[in-house]
């Protein structure tokens, strides 16, 4: 039972290691990154990046959706792991919380739940923190993935962005963590 | 357009990453959280909180996927990229221009990204998946991409 249990935690680490080690390998050599479609297009109206983008979410979508249907992935299941979380937007209302098909967000009626999204923190909080990491991933230059790649190809300004990366974890859950659970 | 040798079109890419991320989780059985198979800041986070609480004793919070596994995303995504630039000799290095700045860069979207559980890749999973704040978050950071391009424009109307 012990021994299956290492077993299984091998097998898991195993394959995430070799799924992120493609996903790095092709992102080399696309220069794939999350940022740079946007701002590529806005700045000079290069579409090629931006169809990455379009196309990961696409595969996703799709995929998500056949396999909801076929019950391999399960929806209505609170998204972020984190019990202190879950309660402290519990108001929100699980409907909206809870992994759901794009179809059915749109099949079901909204109105009631939107009222409850926009009087939401966490909504707020969502909308402010992807704004401020969309700004300074531009002004850094790539997105996380990118400056992983970065990195790798040898820039040492990746290498300081990644040492804050790592660093700020053990300073956000060592002195923040209780003024940032209060922003919930 | 010039084309390196090797070259790997953004949307093969897409087509390929997405489908491996969903598969792990609907078979490999990544899960829960939800939509979780891939994501550069939680996952580092995981992996450093599991090494803290190991060391120090304490309880920093981590999934209760990373407590079945190791997260070794971020160690793996620089090492397949490593790979790939030294098969088609594109390592260089290049001196820092701004450290500190960087190092700022980095912390932001770290802190940021706990916050609002992603880094821009899981953003868009996330999206994927359906998940409305997925579509809040990826609407904000257009937002924010856009506003940082005004300024890249303000700095290139200033130089030339």
């Amino acid at each position: 039972m012990e021994q299956e249990c290492v077993n299984m935690t091998v097998y898991a680490t195993l394959i995430l290691v070799s799924m992120s080690m493609l996903i790095g390998f092709l992102a080399q050599r696309s220069r794939m990154c999350f940022v740079a479609g946007v701002r590529d297009y806005i700045l000079v109206r290069d579409r090629e990046l931006l169809m990455g983008m379009f196309s990961f979410l696409l595969t996703i979508w799709l995929l998500t959706s056949l396999f909801y249907g076929l019950n391999l992935l399960r929806s209505g299941v609170p998204e972020y792991g984190s019990p202190a979380i879950a309660t402290s937007i519990e108001k929100i209302g699980t409907g909206s919380l809870s992994m759901v098909n794009l179809n059915t967000i749109f099949s079901r009626g909204t109105a009631g739940s939107m009222g409850l999204l926009l009087t939401s923190r966490f909504f707020y909080v969502t909308l402010i923190g992807g704004l401020v990491i969309g700004f300074v991933s531009t002004l850094a230059g790539g997105c996380v993935l990118r400056q992983h790649v970065l990195l790798a190809q040898g820039s040492m300004d990746s290498l300081f962005f990644i040492l804050g990366f790592y660093g700020a974890v053990v300073v956000y859950y060592g002195f923040l963590y209780r003024f940032f659970i209060s922003l919930y | 357009m010039h084309m390196r040798r090797g070259y790997v079109k953004p949307w093969v890419f897409g087509i390929i990453a997405g489908a491996m991320i969903v598969l792990a989780e609907a078979f490999a059985g990544f899960y829960p959280p939800a939509a979780y198979s891939f994501c550069l800041t939680c996952h580092t986070r995981d992996l450093v909180n599991t090494f803290v609480n190991g060391m120090f004793g304490t309880h920093f919070q981590t999934t209760i996927l990373s407590r079945k596994m190791l997260m070794l995303t971020s160690p793996s995504v620089l090492l397949g990229a490593f790979i790939a630039a030294r098969a088609y000799a594109e390592y260089r290095r290049q001196k820092s221009t701004r450290p500190l700045y960087f190092f700022l860069y980095g912390a932001v979207i770290m802190t940021l990204g706990i916050l609002i559980f992603g880094c821009p890749t899981r953003i868009v999973i996330r999206t994927g998946y359906g998940d409305l704040f997925g579509i809040v978050a990826l609407t904000g950071m257009g937002f924010g991409i856009w506003l940082a391009t005004l300024l890249i424009r303000r700095r290139w109307s200033r130089s030339v």
